[in-house]
This record gives structure tokens, C-alpha cells and sequence, in this order.
């Protein structure tokens, strides 16, 4: 049997990768930080509570989640395709991630109101941990947690790196009017890697709420994390935003349960500043992160 | 009660016009984009929180047995009978709070720029709304400062008014929004001004005539910060209690970026017309909400949803506002 804090910082690690991943590759796409990215993550963890509030299995939503999650974030792409088309700044696009963040938000909160009304239950505040099955004394969210990460990161490897549409979405990570001239189909290929990265983003808030304590505020507390994680692998590196989340996700709860074990408990309501004092350092000593660092030290090679 | 309306909206207009002049110093005029906005006000509020209380406690002498957190109301019962006839000791107290809002909110403006200049202007964005958050988080959690989730009442340094108190605070407010505006519009129309607008639209052209780019940001972002710290510490006294909790991204951050879009970036005439139409708005609907009773939830969640649509509206139909930045004309040049 695992230690809680070991199995915490382990799906913390599985989950914030994903989201991390998720937010690098939107940036890298259109130069523009998703805003609304937390949040449409989060949205989802409604759709658990919901499955739960039905006597269903919590795991049951999780394709659900990624539909949604998905969904959300190839409109939001429509939208910024819009607003770029009409001649839009980038700080007007990011700006549009805004509307998005608010909509969601707004949406979150009256459907939370909507269900707490309908089935009579608390969903301000609320973690499902209890709802959640066990496997040789460990909770199933650590099973399906690094399963699915597992597999999403593999299948998104291979697509990237083995197929047409994968090379085609590297080009216009590379070079976006570039690959516009070469023939690249640069719409379909941006709806199709924003759908399915918001997908991803989806199944982490769906599976959040079985480990964590979730509110609708989240979304907007862990952007932190997310950004420190991006900080830490470099901002316009996917494999390094992996990494990134991967080392966030630990450090922010070991780091926490050391200080926590030493100055007391009422250290663990400070937990989401550890990452952002993380980022701050890795700015300032590396501040193009883990694989600005890696490429550095090819270079010295 | 009306005429409580109507101070209570022109003192909430006043509060976002001061907050909506510095976001239009830092991102119409210098190109500095501060999502953040609330980092400053949440320092100035819990600054005014933590200092005026325990400050004229010293003053007092009040037994330093009390704590200003757990007999919060038993202490601002004494000191609202020492203070209420003490005006000068209370503008004492009222000017150090807001030196002191005003002083750390630039200094946390000024460390700010460091990791902030090594970010591109997007990223620049998402790290000041992290850190703001990150405050944010702190001040809900640490009970001593201002007392936590629950938060706290303040002193209130117009207790001398009697029973004006209100109205001295609603006038005192004006007059520092009078004076911010003017400051800002001087500044504004200065060689200085010119010069931001130069950093905005090309920096690397600013910097090949001379001008140091990253000694001015910093000197933006910590003017801007103390204007914002004031703000915060004005809100602060004028709720007469400082909750961190309720200083959100969206009332805070989001909404001052919609004022100033909504009236024209670069513009403080346009900035003071969007600003006005949006509050007059807000305070619409917190009023006409108490008629929605019959929906199945709170229609203040449709706020934030409004605030999108508006949003959408403005960057489709008038990307640069109402009124838009107007081009300056240089006399004498070659056409």
C-alpha cells in the first residue's frame, strides 16, 4: 500500500501532464496562452458528479468528458479562426479565450445550481474519492489515471510522429503560413489537434473530483499549476510541457508535505503557491526551462 | 434611499474608473497587458485590512491582550469612540494606509517586471493572473492578516462625519478619482505619454533611439500598481470590511478589460465613458436580479455570461471602442 501523499503526487503528476500538454500545444498552434483552458477542463468534473448523483459509475462519463471537453475547445478555435480571419490582434484572441472562460464559468455555476436543485445535493465543494472502486487496497483513479495518461501521451506520440496528419500538425506548429503554401489543410488540421487536445483536457477535470476536492473555482487555480508546468518544460516545447507537468505535479505536493511535515498542516493551504514560486525560479535561472536547457547542453556537445 | 443609490453607484464608478485609468497606462499606452489587475487591488485591500486597525490600536493604547482578529467588533466599537472624535488622528491614519497600499503595491509592481520582461507579452499575461491568484490565495488563508475566508472589518476614517460618515467617505473618494484622472491625463499628454506609445507600437524602434525599455516598463508597472493598490485600499474602507475571497479575476480583472475596451484603448475620455455606461449597467442588474426568484438558479451566474456576449460584440462591431484612440498629427510634416 502506496503512502496517500505518494499515490497524490502521482495523480497529480498523471493529470497536470495532460493539462499541461494540452495548454502548450494550443500556444504553440495559434501564439495565444488559452485562457479558458482550466475551465473547460473543470466543466467536466460536473459530468462525474453528475454520474454519481445517478448511481452510476463515476468512469462512465469519461468519454463523455472528452466529447465535451473536446467540443468546447474546436468551437473556441472556430471562434479565434473568426477573429483572426477579421484582422484580430493576438491580445484580441486572448481576449476571446476570456469569453470563453466566462461563458463556461457562468454555464458551470447555473448547471451546478441546476443539479444541487434537482437532487437535492451540495455541489459547490464536493470530491467523489468515495465513489471510486479499489484494486489490491489502491484507488482506482491511480489505475485509470496513468492508464489513460499513458496512453493518451502514446497515441498522441504516434499520431505526431507516424502518421501524414501528424507531420502536417508539426509543420504548422512550425511554420503556420508556410505550411498554408505547401498545401497543408491548416483548418482542419488545427480543429481536429484542438478538439482532441481539449478532449484530453476534458477526461483530467472528469477525473479530478474522484481524488481531489473540486469547486467551480478550480479551473482558475490550477491555470497556475498548468503555467508553472509550462515554465518549467519550456513555453513552446510538448515534450517539455510533459515533463513539466510530470515535475510540477510531484514537487507541488511533496514540496508542500515537507514544509507541512516541519512548520504544521496549515501549510497545505498554500499549496497552489508553491508552483508559481517554482516558475518564478525557473525564470529566472532557466528561463527558457527544461528544454531550452537540453538543447543548450546539445549545443555544448 | 434613492439618493443611497445613486452615491453608492457614483462611488463604484469612481473605484473602476481609477482601476480602468491604470489598466489603460499599462496596456493602451505602454503595451504592457496585465491580466492581473487584482494582484495590487487585493494588496492595497488587505493592507488596509491588516494596518489602520492595529495602528490606532498602538495609538490608543488599547490592551495589547485583544486580538484585532478574534475581537474584531469589540475593538472597532472602542476605537470608533476615540476616533470619532479625533478627525486629525484619523486622516493620519487614513494617509499612512494609503502611503502604505500605495508603497507595496509599487514594490510588488517594481520585483514583478523581473520574471515578467523574460516572458512574451501573452505569457506575460497568464503569469501576472497566476500571481494574482496566487495572492489572492494567501490573504483567503491567513487568518492574520485579514481574517481568513470569514474577513474582516475595518476601521472607518470618516467616523468624525457623525452621522455623514458615508458622505465623507463618498467625497473624499471622488476627490481622489478627480485628482487620479487629472494626473493621468497629464501624464498622458506629456512627452511621456508619446514615448509609451512609441514602446507600445514598436520597441525595437524605441530602443535604437535610446530609450531603455525595461527601466521604463518597470517604472509603469510600479506607477500603475500604486494607482491600483489605491484603488483596492479605497475599495477596502468604503465596503468598511475586506474579504480576500470576494476579490475575484472577474470583478476585478475582467470587468475593468471590458470598460476599457468597451470605451477605447488609449483613450481616458473613452476609458471614462466605458467605464460609466458598464457600472450604471452592473448596478441594473443587481437590482432587477431580486425579480428572477422563479429561475432555478442564482441569476447572478448570468453576469458573467453578459460580460462574454459583450465582449464578442464589441471586438466584432468595434474592435477600437467607442471612442477610439485618436491619430496624433505632427505639425509641419512632410506628407
Amino acid at each position: 500500500m502506496l503512502p496517500p501523499i505518494i499515490l497524490t503526487s502521482i495523480i497529480s503528476s498523471f493529470l497536470l501532464s495532460l493539462l499541461a500538454l494540452g495548454f502548450t500545444l494550443q500556444y504553440i498552434t495559434l501564439s495565444v496562452p488559452n485562457l479558458a483552458y482550466g475551465t473547460i477542463a473543470f466543466a467536466s468534473s460536473y459530468i462525474t458528479l453528475t454520474m454519481c448523483l445517478a448511481k452510476s459509475s463515476p468512469y462512465l462519463g469519461v468519454p463523455l468528458a472528452f466529447v465535451l471537453g473536446g467540443g468546447i475547445s474546436f468551437l473556441l478555435y472556430k471562434f479565434m479562426a473568426f477573429l483572426r480571419d477579421h484582422g484580430i490582434s493576438l491580445l484580441g484572441l486572448m481576449i476571446s479565450t476570456l469569453v470563453f472562460d466566462l461563458t463556461i464559468y457562468g454555464c458551470m455555476n447555473i448547471y451546478a445550481d441546476f443539479i444541487a436543485y434537482t437532487f437535492k445535493a451540495y455541489t459547490r465543494s464536493f470530491t467523489l474519492s468515495e465513489m471510486d472502486f479499489t484494486f489490491n487496497g489502491l484507488p482506482g483513479i491511480l489505475l485509470v489515471s496513468s492508464i489513460l495518461s499513458i496512453t493518451l501521451i502514446t497515441i498522441f506520440y504516434l499520431i505526431l510522429m507516424k502518421t501524414k496528419f501528424g507531420i502536417a500538425m508539426r509543420a504548422v506548429m512550425e511554420n503556420y503560413s508556410l505550411a498554408r503554401v505547401e498545401g497543408v489543410n491548416v483548418d482542419l488540421v488545427l480543429s481536429i489537434s484542438w478538439f482532441f487536445v481539449g478532449g484530453i483536457a476534458g477526461i483530467a477535470g472528469s477525473l479530478y473530483p474522484l481524488w481531489f476536492y473540486m469547486d467551480p473555482w478550480v479551473g482558475a487555480r490550477i491555470l497556475i499549476s498548468i503555467f508553472a508546468a509550462c515554465v518549467v518544460g519550456g513555453l513552446k516545447s510538448v515534450y517539455g510541457s510533459l515533463a513539466g507537468g510530470f515535475i510540477i505535479g510531484a514537487l507541488e505536493i511533496l514540496i508542500t508535505h515537507a514544509f507541512a511535515s516541519t512548520l504544521g498542516s496549515w501549510i497545505w493551504s498554500y499549496r497552489a503557491i508553491t508552483s508559481i514560486l517554482i516558475a518564478c525560479l525557473i525564470l529566472l535561472i532557466m528561463p527558457k526551462g527544461l528544454a531550452g536547457f537540453i538543447s543548450r547542453l546539445r549545443e555544448m556537445r | 434611499m434613492i439618493e443611497l443609490l445613486i452615491l453608492d453607484t457614483v462611488v463604484f464608478f469612481c473605484i473602476y474608473l481609477i482601476f480602468t485609468l491604470s489598466l489603460n497606462f499599462q496596456q493602451g499606452y505602454c503595451g504592457i497587458c496585465n491580466l492581473g489587475l487584482y494582484l495590487p487591488i487585493i494588496i492595497g485591500a488587505l493592507i488596509t485590512a491588516y494596518l489602520p486597525g492595529r495602528l490606532a490600536m498602538k495609538i490608543y493604547a488599547l490592551d495589547p491582550g485583544l486580538d484585532f482578529v478574534h475581537q474584531n467588533a469589540e475593538i472597532l466599537r472602542l476605537l470608533k469612540m476615540q476616533l470619532q472624535n479625533n478627525p486629525l488622528i484619523s486622516i493620519l491614519i487614513l494617509l499612512i494606509t494609503i502611503v502604505g497600499a500605495m508603497g507595496i503595491s509599487a514594490l510588488v509592481g517594481y520585483l514583478c517586471t523581473y520574471p515578467a520582461l523574460k516572458l512574451p507579452e501573452t505569457y506575460l499575461a497568464v503569469f501576472l493572473l497566476s500571481l494574482a491568484e496566487s495572492v489572492r490565495v494567501i490573504g483567503m488563508q491567513t487568518r492574520e492578516i485579514a481574517g481568513g475566508v470569514m474577513g474582516i472589518n475595518t476601521i472607518d476614517p470618516f467616523w468624525w462625519f457623525g452621522t455623514y460618515t458615508y458622505f465623507g467617505s463618498t467625497a473624499f473618494i471622488i476627490g481622489v478619482t478627480i485628482i487620479v484622472f487629472i494626473i493621468f491625463h497629464l501624464m498622458c499628454n506629456s512627452p511621456l505619454g508619446r514615448l509609451l506609445k512609441a514602446i507600445r507600437e514598436n520597441e525595437l524602434t524605441a530602443q535604437c533611439v535610446g530609450k531603455n525599455i525595461s527601466a521604463i516598463k518597470k517604472k509603469v508597472m510600479s506607477f500603475s500598481f500604486s494607482i491600483l493598490g489605491l484603488g483596492g485600499c479605497l475599495h477596502a474602507f468604503h465596503m468598511g470590511a475586506t474579504v480576500a475571497g470576494g476579490y475575484t479575476r472577474v470583478d476585478f480583472s475582467f470587468w475593468p478589460w471590458l470598460m476599457m475596451i468597451v470605451g477605447g484603448t488609449g483613450n481616458n475620455t473613452g476609458v471614462f465613458l466605458g467605464t460609466f455606461f458598464l457600472v450604471i449597467m452592473r448596478r441594473c442588474m443587481i437590482i432587477l436580479k431580486h425579480y428572477f426568484t422563479f429561475l432555478p438558479f442564482d441569476v447572478i451566474w448570468l453576469e458573467p455570461i453578459l460580460l462574454a456576449v459583450m465582449l464578442v460584440l464589441i471586438m466584432i462591431f468595434r474592435p477600437a471602442g467607442v471612442l477610439p484612440e485618436k491619430t496624433a498629427r505632427i505639425k509641419n510634416a512632410q506628407p
